[in-house]
This record gives structure tokens, sequence and C-alpha cells, in this order.
């Protein structure tokens, strides 16, 4: 009697466990993470490694990402990108610029030129560079100056709001 | 989406250029330092013409001029 209810009882762990054999591959993430690579020219921040969301700041607005995330390819504003780990705690990186693309089978590829943790950047060499280039933006200079004044604006104020 | 930039004839490439510049600029010095060397370009050309080298130019330069021409204020 007893030793039926033991082999009954591995019969069902075996079936369990044929059951889940099938449905995942070894290329496959767990079903609530996302595979994060976020890389720059010169160093690889994350590779491939499983977190459980992402947030970043696409050009068409602010966006987290999940798990199971549909495809796109989005251009990034340059702002803070947050990463929340498998462990709880999340890390925020300042990036200058570049591409996101979610990949099938929540893969989630990051693509920069330039990024940093916060506490890398200097408050004052921004406070002095903001004033730099609003002199530039508004003198006379040729319009490619002031239009690349701009853009340093643009990523001043961005990264000044991120450090507040 | 249409990006201001573009019209002074700025391509994403140098946008990005820029970007990354002013981002390296705003580290603390010890990071600062090394990461500015990664921002230093002198990449030099000349157009070959009937097996005769052309003038030598700064990439620089003339990637300035080019951004001039293709602004959407001048003629074209």
């Amino acid at each position: 009697m007893n030793s039926l209810k033991v082999a009954r009882v591995a019969l069902r762990t075996r079936s369990t466990a044929v059951r889940t054999l099938q449905k995942r591959s070894y290329a496959d993430v767990a079903p609530d993470k996302i595979k994060l690579s976020l890389a720059l020219p010169h160093q690889a921040i994350y590779r491939s490694q499983d977190v459980v969301q992402v947030n970043i700041p696409a050009e068409s607005g602010e966006m987290g990402i999940l798990a199971q995330h549909v495809p796109s390819i989005e251009q990034l504003k340059p702002g803070l990108v947050e990463v929340i780990e498998e462990a709880g705690g999340s890390k925020q990186f300042f990036l200058s610029g570049g591409f996101a693309t979610v990949q099938p089978n929540s893969v989630l590829s990051i693509n920069a030129v330039e990024g940093y943790p916060l506490d890398d950047f200097s408050a004052d060499a921004v406070r002095n560079q903001i004033s730099e280039a609003q002199k530039i933006a508004g003198g006379s200079g040729s319009e490619q100056d002031i239009a690349e004044a701009r853009i340093e604006l643009e990523v001043l104020e961005s990264l000044q709001a991120a450090m507040k | 989406m249409a990006f201001a930039w573009k019209a002074a004839g700025i391509t994403y490439n140098r946008y990005l250029a820029v970007a990354a510049r002013v981002v390296r600029r705003s580290l603390k010095d010890d990071k600062r330092l090394a990461a500015e060397r990664r921002g230093e370009m002198d990449l030099r050309f000349a157009k070959w013409e009937n097996g005769k080298q052309g003038e030598n130019k700064s990439l620089a330069t003339a990637n300035t001029e080019a951004m001039a021409q293709h602004a959407s204020g001048s003629s074209q």
C-alpha cells in the first residue's frame, strides 16, 4: 500500500518534469525576466543579464519594459535609464543617447555612446557648461554652432534634472 | 518627429557625438580625463584623381562645411 503511494508520487513528478522540458528550450529566459544587454562602444555594462524591468527615456516618451514586451525599436533621448535587478535593487545610468531594441522572447539591447552612473557626474561642471552653452546659443555664431549649443543644453538640462 | 538640429544640416551622427562630448565633460575630474581621450578624432583624407593625390583635408573641417551646405536655410 505504502510503496504504491511512493510510486504514484514519483510518476507525478516525472510527468511535470517532462512537461517543463517540452515548454522550454535552453535559449529561453525565465518567464518574468528580461535579458538585458547595455553596451557602449568601449564597455559592456550588462551582458545578457536577467533583470526584472528597465525604464528608458524614448523619443516617443518614457517607457518601462517588462518581460514579454512587444518587439520594437526606440530612439533614446539623452536621459536616465533605470534597471530594476533580480535582487530588487535598482541602478540608474545617464546615457547620452542611442537606441533600445526590444527583441522577441524578452531580449532587450540598449546601445549608447556614453553612459555613467549618476554619482560620476559633477554638479559644478554641469552648471558651468549650461551657462556657457546658453551664451553660445544666444550669440551670433554660425547656424551649426548655435544648433550644437542647443543640443548641449538639452543634454545638460536632462542631466541636471536627473541629478536632483 | 522633427528635430531642430536637422534644419542646421547636423547629421544624427554629429548629434550623438555632441551629446556624448557634453556627457564626458560633465564627469568628475578623474573619470573625465580618462573619458575625454575617447572623444579625440583627427582623421585626414585626400581624394585621388588620375593617379595623383589631391589636397590633404581634415575630416572634421570637411564635415562642418558639408553640414553648412546642407542646412535648409542656405541655397542648395
